[in-house]
């Protein structure tokens, strides 16, 4: 009976100096946020980031933030750093609860959601058109943050994509780097078959789940799922069919490695059992994980569908800076954009150099760290290829519904591999599920 | 008459004392009750209207029914509908009957090392998914360990394409369900058989009665409303499925469909994506919310009944 | 009968120790993964590689791992004993003193279970900003005490317990409250721990609630930490698995702690 009455009298005692803890560290909290606001009177001013990346975006926000709180002293940038997924789940339950708490000053935003925070969210981000010199940026990435005639974003990396390869596995192949300069993906699945019957090695490796492909192939022909008014647009439209025949051919040529997600699909290059990959450039970080591959790779323009208005320049991902309205040093967060992602040359140089981070800032690409020789490419010169290549981008209007209809088209494509129905039937069975989805 | 007097008096004071136990029962419930008619109650209640609105994140309006007729004619979310239930008639069952074989075998004195072994099986539970997506994703490809080991064994003549087949895929999502929550109902049924006087298994084994019988003659039987537990624990889990298919499906290159031909798209995945991941629609994403939980209400009615439980 | 017996306890240890295996590999390969480099790790390397100390101070200079794990223990205990007061008292109140009225309260707690947190976040969310609970621990805590499951699960468990007990302690003249908290909490003790256990390890791993609600690095979570480390364009695997390693020790602690009071039945409790 003793016994229970102390571990009773435990258990509240417990209970109570968390209790205790846990409101002593609230008090703290607002006590912080007291002291931040009251030294806001004084001359500090805060802003708050969110953004994904702790290697690549974050990394690089904390460099803006050191070089500009460097010249004003005044100004405190607070980094978060949460997973992309998780960014969304929070910014899209704090701005569909219409509550003002809980927001940061300025997001990061991945381009293909773009039109959709901006469609979904009237009123929440900060119109930047009259602020920043737009005619300075890669005019894709203008595009795609406009909405009826307003700039909202400021851009930040590229999603160029390119023809990363092997030197050493084509070359044993009997290819030399000049025959893989614009070929088409009917070209590039021939060189494949080469690459296969001589080395062993598969061509590329590849997700047949996943839509970036398709999207790299859209967009290199100006297309996208959509027509100009935002509506779903499968049946009528070649790129898409083209692009649907190409992953089919990819699919049974035998020259691929079918890998499942993300870590497969980098472990296939990163073991050396694929002589390419096609990507955005955001993956070269990932290439070069693999030290022992140094000087083996090279770079090539992205292939092209075989239609007459796709050209060998793409896009893949990439994310832009955006500002919201309810900030309350919104002008603070503006300017402190401005100065960095739009203005300084310099700062490009560095993320590019320590982070591998491709501007879409014009200006940037003439600064020398774009034309200096990369040693694990051979030497090739290749942030000027992919800057010369981001110029040759189609723009695109990505509309809001991108992840319902490359969800929609993926969905069906085990039946599109098996044969079990032909490109048509698909394109017009996914095309009606879509806009039955989209109608509510 | 004397008697029926002394009788009626009798039941006013165990009408009064009944009162007293009544007040105790409210006193009982009244901390947790004040805490789920706030973070819980409320909320449902609102989401319930919202499931009658339309929004495009905060463009909203009200639409009656409509988001429950289209429901029908939505096809994702009747594959999701499809997928969650094959996933649920063959995955509860097989779990939990290993869970309940497990947690006999280690209930059992004679056995060595079992705090050993109990910790051990119950590590899957609390092992981070993001850990075990990685793994299982790779022992699951093409040339993973586990084609690897079956190829040398010759128990197959060709690779499984775990996943990057509809049907296996689903498979794969079964066997992962099954090795993270065995050992998470495993503990239920632990405790639960604790419960269990250990001399009736000392006396049925005096009476002759094997293992196998005292497994389905004591351990059901007394374990029954754990059971009940369990199964209806399964069943709103799995309805409501949602880190493991992610898990699994996702960190796809660029992340499009739930697995391959969406055969792991869930209910969960699907709301999730109508909030999140889609154009936000909080309304239609409320509507599929309380069509799982009709259905669910509807299974969990028949399971009591099934197992004669009356409530 | 011997040799019967015999075959059958070798059946059951093979049984276990091959499920054992399969639940204990990823933990160890988790191991391995902390001390190689993130290459190594997705390429499937399986034996130990030398990046231990490399990861380890990576991971140390980039983050306040003390605060993150305090954060956690805070949260996830603060709930586990919460949720043990408030549902095992409920589910007693439910159990002991049945009611028509109760009944059908209890119903409708169990219906509210089967909604899924994700179409319940825009109301929650407002609720907690009204409440002036944001970015407090207790925005996370709060609703998290109140669990629907664990309370179904002490009323299962109390479906068991001897009612004659509670009868003849009225006789003897204990009070309600008394004879909850002297007799029925210490025979329940095995459900009482299963109940900890379980309740600490969902608290811990809970995700998408405190993500919405914590939003400063000074409130992270260990989860959401690697839920953030994980999601880079080039993850660093190694980290990630030494961050996953040090949140699942916790888990282990707290129910290696717990599981002894699986071997004490209940037959003991009532001979005392």
């Amino acid at each position: 009976m003793k016994r229970i009455i102390a571990y009773l009298v435990s258990v509240v005692f417990l209970m109570t100096i968390l209790l205790t803890g846990c409101g002593s560290s609230g008090n703290s909290v607002s006590k912080g946020s007291e002291q931040s606001s009251t030294t806001a009177n004084s001359g500090t001013k805060k802003i708050t980031v969110w953004c994904w990346d702790p290697n690549f975006n974050v990394a690089i926000m904390n460099d803006a933030k050191a070089i500009y709180t460097k010249e004003h002293p005044d100004v405190q940038i607070d980094v978060v750093e949460m997973a992309k997924a998780d960014l969304e789940q929070k910014l899209n339950t704090v701005l569909a609860s219409g509550v003002k708490e809980g927001l940061p000053d300025i997001v990061l935003i991945e381009d293909y959601n773009a039109q959709k925070y901006l469609q979904a969210y009237p009123g929440a981000f900060a119109d930047l058109t009259d602020k920043i010199d737009y005619s300075k940026f890669a005019k894709y990435k203008v595009e795609l943050m406009t909405l009826d005639g307003k700039i909202y974003g400021v851009p930040f990396d590229s999603g160029v994509t390119g023809l990363f390869y092997r030197r050493d596995i084509l070359e044993q192949a009997g290819y030399k780097p000049e025959d893989l300069n614009n070929i088409t993906w009917d070209q590039f699945i021939e060189i494949g078959k080469k690459v296969k019957e001589k080395t062993g090695k598969a061509m590329i490796g590849f997700d047949p789940a996943d839509g970036g492909l398709m999207r790299i192939m859209l967009q290199s022909a100006g297309e996208w799922y959509f027509d100009k008014d935002g509506k779903p647009n499968f049946t009528q439209n070649p790129a898409m069919k083209e692009a649907m025949i190409t992953y089919k051919k990819l699919f049974d040529s035998g020259i691929v490695k079918k890998v499942s997600g993300w870590n497969e699909w980098v472990a296939a290059f990163n073991k050396g059992d694929t002589a390419t990959v096609v990507t955005g450039a955001w993956i070269i970080g990932s290439i070069k994980a693999e030290a022992s591959q140094s000087g083996k790779w090279g770079l090539a323009p992205t292939p092209r569908l075989s239609l007459s208005n796709s050209v060998n320049a793409s896009n893949l991902g990439g994310s832009s800076w955006y500002v919201l309205n309810g900030s309350k040093n919104k002008d603070v967060a503006i300017d402190f954009l401005k100065e960095i992602y739009a203005g300084n040359v310099e700062f490009y140089q560095k993320i590019l150099v320590e982070r591998g981070a491709i501007a879409t800032y014009l200006p940037a690409q003439s600064g020398e760290a774009y034309s200096a020789p990369d040693p694990f490419f051979g030497g090739q010169k290749i942030y000027a290829d992919l800057s010369e290549y981001m110029k040759n981008i189609p723009p695109v209007n990505y509309g809001v519904y991108t992840y319902e209809a490359d969800a929609a088209i993926m969905g069906i494509m085990p039946d599109v591999y098996s044969g079990k129905i032909s490109i048509d039937e698909a394109l017009k069975k996914a095309g009606e599920q879509l806009k039955n989805q989209i109608n509510h | 008459m004397v008697k029926r007097k002394m009788e009626h008096s009798i039941l006013c004071k165990n009408l009064s004392y009944n009162r007293i136990l009544d007040n105790y029962g409210w006193l009982f419930i009244s901390f947790a009750l004040m805490l789920l008619v706030i973070f819980l109650f409320y909320p449902i209640v609102y989401s319930f209207y919202l499931s009658f609105t339309s929004s495009k994140g905060i463009v909203q309006k009200f639409i009656g029914f409509e988001n429950y007729i289209k429901l029908f004619n939505d096809q994702m979310f009747l594959l999701a509908l499809k997928n969650t239930f094959t996933i649920l008639i063959i995955q509860v069952p097989i779990m939990l009957f290993l869970a309940l074989i497990l947690a006999d075998i280690l209930n059992d004195k004679n056995i060595k090392f079992r705090g050993f072994f109990r910790t051990g099986i119950f590590l899957p539970t609390v092992t981070s998914l993001v850990a075990t997506a990685v793994l299982f994703k790779m022992m699951f490809s093409l040339d993973g360990l586990v084609n690897t080991i079956l190829l040398k064994l010759h128990l197959l003549k060709e690779p499984i394409p775990w996943l990057l087949d509809p049907f296996w895929a689903k498979i794969t999502l079964i066997i992962g369900m099954t090795w993270r929550w065995t050992g998470y109902n495993m503990v239920f049924y632990l405790s639960g058989l604790q419960n269990i006087p250990y001399d009736l298994y000392e006396s049925a084994a005096i009476d002759g009665a094997n293992k196998i019988q005292q497994f389905f003659y004591i351990t059901i039987p007394m374990l029954k409303p754990i059971i009940i537990f369990t199964t209806i624990m399964s069943t709103i889990g799995t309805l409501q499925l949602f880190d493991e298919p992610i898990n699994l499906s996702s960190g796809g290159v660029t992340a499009s469909s739930v697995g391959p031909g969406n055969s792991l798209l869930t209910l969960s995945v699907y709301i999730y994506n109508l909030v999140f991941k889609y154009m936000p629609n909080f309304g239609y994403a409320a509507a599929v919310s309380y069509v799982i939980v009709f259905i669910t209400a509807i299974l969990t009615f028949i399971q009591f009944k099934v197992v004669g439980e009356k409530e | 009968m011997n040799l019967k017996k015999l075959l059958f306890r070798s059946f059951a240890y093979i049984f276990l120790i091959l499920v054992f295996i399969a639940s204990v590999f990823p933990f160890y390969w988790m191991i391995v993964g902390m001390t190689n480099s993130a290459v190594d790790v997705i390429k499937g390397k399986m034996t130990f590689g030398n990046q231990l100390i490399y990861n380890f101070k990576t991971l140390t200079a980039s983050y306040n791992l003390g605060k993150i794990l305090f954060n956690s223990i805070k949260i996830s205990l603060s709930t586990m004993i919460g949720t043990l007061i408030a549902t095992s008292m409920a589910a007693y109140g439910f159990e002991i003193y049945r009611a028509r009225t109760r009944e059908k309260i209890y119903n409708i707690i169990l219906l509210s279970m089967m909604i899924p947190l994700a179409a319940l976040m825009v109301p929650l969310f407002r609720l907690i900003v009204e409440l002036k609970l944001l970015n407090t621990p207790w925005g996370v805590i709060l609703p998290a005490i109140a669990s629907v499951f664990i309370l179904f699960f002490f009323r299962q468990s109390f479906k068991s317990f001897p009612k004659e007990i509670i009868e003849a302690a009225r006789i003897d003249g204990a009070g309600e409250l008394r004879i909850f908290s002297s007799i029925v909490v210490p025979m329940m003790k095995s459900t009482y721990a299963a109940a900890a256990i379980l309740s600490f390890t969902t608290s811990w791993n809970s995700y998408l609630w405190p993500l919405i609600v914590l939003q400063t690095d000074e409130q992270k979570t260990i989860t959401l930490l690697i839920s953030s480390l994980a999601s880079a364009y080039f993850p660093e695997y190694g980290i990630i698995m030494m961050t996953i390693v040090i949140a699942t020790l916790p888990n282990i602690i707290v129910f290696f702690t717990l599981q002894r009071y699986f071997v004490q039945g209940m037959t003991g409790a009532i001979k005392q």
